[in-house]
């Protein structure tokens, strides 16, 4: 048996091969509540969407009661992956493939031409499987198994870690939503976002607003809880400084950075509030999807509020290494951009994984979370949890 | 075995200008367990009024999660023996033949549960959603609860301030929008809706309240007529028929006397032991027990309050009116023996 290379708790397969990645979207991302979107997504009675859960295809709908159903979307016929939700009152659901049609309960309610297609169908073994969703933190969630129990059974010992934020009251920046892929597999990109040590060095210029010292963070069960105060001088007018109206009490400026499991980033601000949605699509392909609130206020009061910090971006927030030091214009590392300098990082590791003479180091205190995390993988994937 | 205790009355209290009163009771230490009630279930007083034996039942409106004592609401009823009877003399001090708390029209709280429940209750049938919304409140604290409430007019809503204080509270949790059928022009209560709890006052409740927990529930409990009218309200805006719990209180329910009991001949299973009971030509199950000697379980004898239920394990019966049971309880046998008539003539029946 040869020795297999491990990047600490983890052997480097975990991060190249498909193999490991199916075990993970089996046990991982395919038994546990897994972020469909923002609330508002569907807001509507006859509104719907479908969503990828691992291996599951989860289909999402509004009855005009407003609450959500959420069903394996699979037509119980030929297993189509088409199911949508028509009339003008919303209250069917169909695959167009064979027009079998469902009601809002996923009962299995009409077969066209049963007569002489079928004699007779028992519909009451045929309606859709169903899934769970629910809402939490103003996003929307979906498990595929019906009977997961509650949301607050997964997320609630975290929650009074996260941010004092309502959430809910918050709005939609809409400029700030993007998706964009990283060529790493999502364990290099979960652990970089839960490593402590590389705030202060990788980030030295970007993220001067907070004191990394005085971080405080652990894990409680799979999820990652994170908090760090402002820094001096961010801290000493956060009124003033801060680059958007806040959304907390000045006294609680600080921020929340969880990374909830299977890859739920969240950044919780004293003046926003973002998610940063993890999904696998490779060994070494991850998506990313970042969508941010910011307070309901008026245009105005983001643009003095925008006017009234510039002083302290301009001269607290830089890049890692001044332009001149760069490797040229494009260099992340003189963007002054923490995305770019974490994506960078993030690629520049994967690459590293293909090479024979591959080996870690000594993990420093602040990646004890990065072990804790592969830990956690790996109790998934053994089926320890 | 579920019999009468005497308890002492710890307080009485008039609500809405002496149109009804509350009734606090004391529980003594060693009948705590006796007494214990899930919230939404009902208590059954006895009282002998001119020498006649009268009993109803009345919902229980404090949470048992809040601390508070056993308690209830007591709304006179026009012509209303026992109601006028507790509203004109029961007092502080008095004692009152009362038969432990009953019924499964109930709302169990969970810790780590998360639901939204929607009541809609009309006059005097706040009092077990109350009980129920106070407990979801105390003992679910990741829960949501929103009340429709129909009444008159403002002077008419009992447990109006309690409602208030819970709003203050828990104002990220619950809401609470009045209905008023006649307002008065000259009141400044700020009232949600005029009108009737009806499909469009539901619909626009659900618009303004969507469920943010998606484990909905909801609780229906008001009046026959309105019960009716809400359950069909939900029905139609597409909320499944096994999340819709109800209970119907006074007024006119619906009772369905189409079919005539015929003369039968029921085992009964009744405390361990099985008598043949003969049931007359209409006579009703819980009557032919009585008549038969038997001691059997039973409080309103209207259908209410499920204290005579049992399970019909042979044979077939009518019921003339079910509101105590859910339809999951009709389908697996449960029946309220005094509205059961015998459709057969053999009858198998089983308490407990």
């Amino acid at each position: 048996m040869t020795e297999e290379t491990m990047l600490h708790r983890l052997p480097v397969d975990a991060y190249t091969s498909q193999a490991w990645l199916d075990r993970e979207q089996k046990a991982i991302f395919s038994s546990t509540w897994r972020y469909a979107g923002f609330v508002e997504d569907i807001s509507e009675p006859g509104q719907y969407m479908a969503v990828q859960a691992g291996l599951n295809n989860i289909f999402i709908v509004m009855g005009r009661d407003r609450r959500l159903r959420a069903f394996h979307n699979i037509c119980r016929h030929r297993g189509t992956q088409l199911i949508r939700a028509v009339g003008r009152t919303q209250k069917a659901l169909t695959c167009p493939y064979h027009d079998w049609t469902y009601d809002l309960e996923g009962n299995l309610v009409s077969v066209p031409d049963e007569d002489h297609e079928y004699g007779s169908v028992d519909k009451s073994c045929l309606g859709l499987k169903p899934a769970a969703v629910d809402l939490w933190r103003g996003m929307l969630f979906v498990h595929p198994d019906p009977d997961a129990g509650s949301i607050i059974e997964w997320f609630g010992d975290v929650e009074p870690m996260l941010g004092p934020h309502n959430v809910e009251e918050l709005v939609e920046y809409a400029d700030a939503r993007k998706t964009y892929e990283v060529r790493a597999n999502w364990k290099i990109v979960v652990e970089n976002y839960i490593d402590v040590y590389h705030l202060s060095h990788l980030h030295s210029g970007t993220l001067a607003m907070y004191d990394h010292a005085k971080a405080e963070y652990g894990f409680v069960g799979p999820h990652f809880a994170f908090w760090e105060p402002p820094s001096d001088a961010y801290g000493a007018d956060i009124q003033k400084n801060a680059p958007y109206p806040l959304v907390v009490p000045v006294e609680q400026a600080g921020a929340w950075v969880p990374m909830l499991f299977p890859g739920i980033g969240l950044g919780e601000s004293e003046s926003a509030w973002s998610v940063f949605v993890i999904t696998p699509l490779a060994p070494d392909l991850t998506r990313v999807e970042t969508r941010t609130r910011v307070a309901n206020a008026s245009e105005w009061s983001f643009g003095k509020q925008a006017s009234r910090s510039v002083a302290f971006w301009r001269d607290h927030i830089t890049g890692k290494y001044a332009p001149e030091d760069g490797a040229g214009e494009d260099d992340p590392m003189v963007s002054g951009d923490f995305t770019a300098e974490d994506i960078y990082a993030c690629e520049q590791q994967q690459k590293s994984l293909q090479s024979p003479y591959f080996e870690t180091g000594p993990a420093a205190k602040g990646e004890g979370p990065v072990l804790g995390h592969q830990q956690i993988v790996l109790d998934y994937v053994e089926g320890r949890r | 075995m579920r019999d009468f205790h005497r308890l002492q009355v710890l307080e009485t209290r008039e609500e809405i200008d002496g149109r009804a009163k509350t009734v606090v009771f004391e529980v003594p230490p060693q009948r705590t367990e006796t007494f214990a009630w899930r919230p939404g279930q009902h208590i059954t007083l006895r009282f002998r009024l001119n020498g006649e034996e009268l009993r109803r039942s009345y919902s229980v409106s404090a949470s048992p999660f809040s601390g508070e004592p056993m308690r209830i609401t007591v709304k006179r009823v026009k012509r209303g023996r026992v109601s006028n009877h507790i509203n004109d003399h029961v007092k502080r001090g008095d004692t009152l033949e009362v038969m432990p708390p009953f019924g499964g029209f109930c709302l169990d709280p969970g810790h780590r549960l998360r639901r939204t429940h929607y009541f809609f209750a009309g006059g005097s049938g706040i009092t077990p959603l109350f009980a129920m919304l106070n407990s979801a409140l105390c003992a679910e604290p990741h829960s949501f609860c929103h009340l429709v409430y129909g009444n008159q007019d403002a002077g008419s809503i009992i447990l109006r301030s309690e409602l208030d204080a819970l709003l203050v509270a828990h104002p990220r949790r619950l809401t609470v929008s009045h209905v008023l059928s006649r307002p008065s022009l000259f009141s400044s209560f700020g009232f949600w809706r005029r009108g009737r709890i009806d499909r469009a006052a539901i619909d626009a409740h659900f618009s303004e309240n969507p469920p943010y927990a998606q484990d909905a529930q909801y609780y229906v409990c008001g009046p026959g007529a309105m019960n009716g009218a809400v359950r069909a309200g939900l029905m139609d805006l597409d909320v499944p028929v096994n999340r819709i719990h109800m209970e119907s209180f006074g007024g006119n329910q619906m009772i369905d006397d189409s079919v005539s009991g015929v003369a039968a001949n029921a085992s009964v299973r009744l405390n361990g032991s099985v008598t043949n009971v003969p049931v007359k030509k209409d006579q009703t199950l819980l009557q032919a027990m009585r008549d038969g000697g038997l001691d059997p379980p039973f409080s309103c004898q209207s259908g209410v309050c499920g204290a005579c239920a049992a399970k019909l394990t042979g044979g077939k019966v009518h019921m003339r009116a079910r509101m105590a049971l859910e339809d999951a309880d009709v389908a697996k046998g449960r029946i309220l023996t005094c509205q059961s008539v015998p459709v057969t003539e053999e009858l198998s029946v089983r308490f407990g």
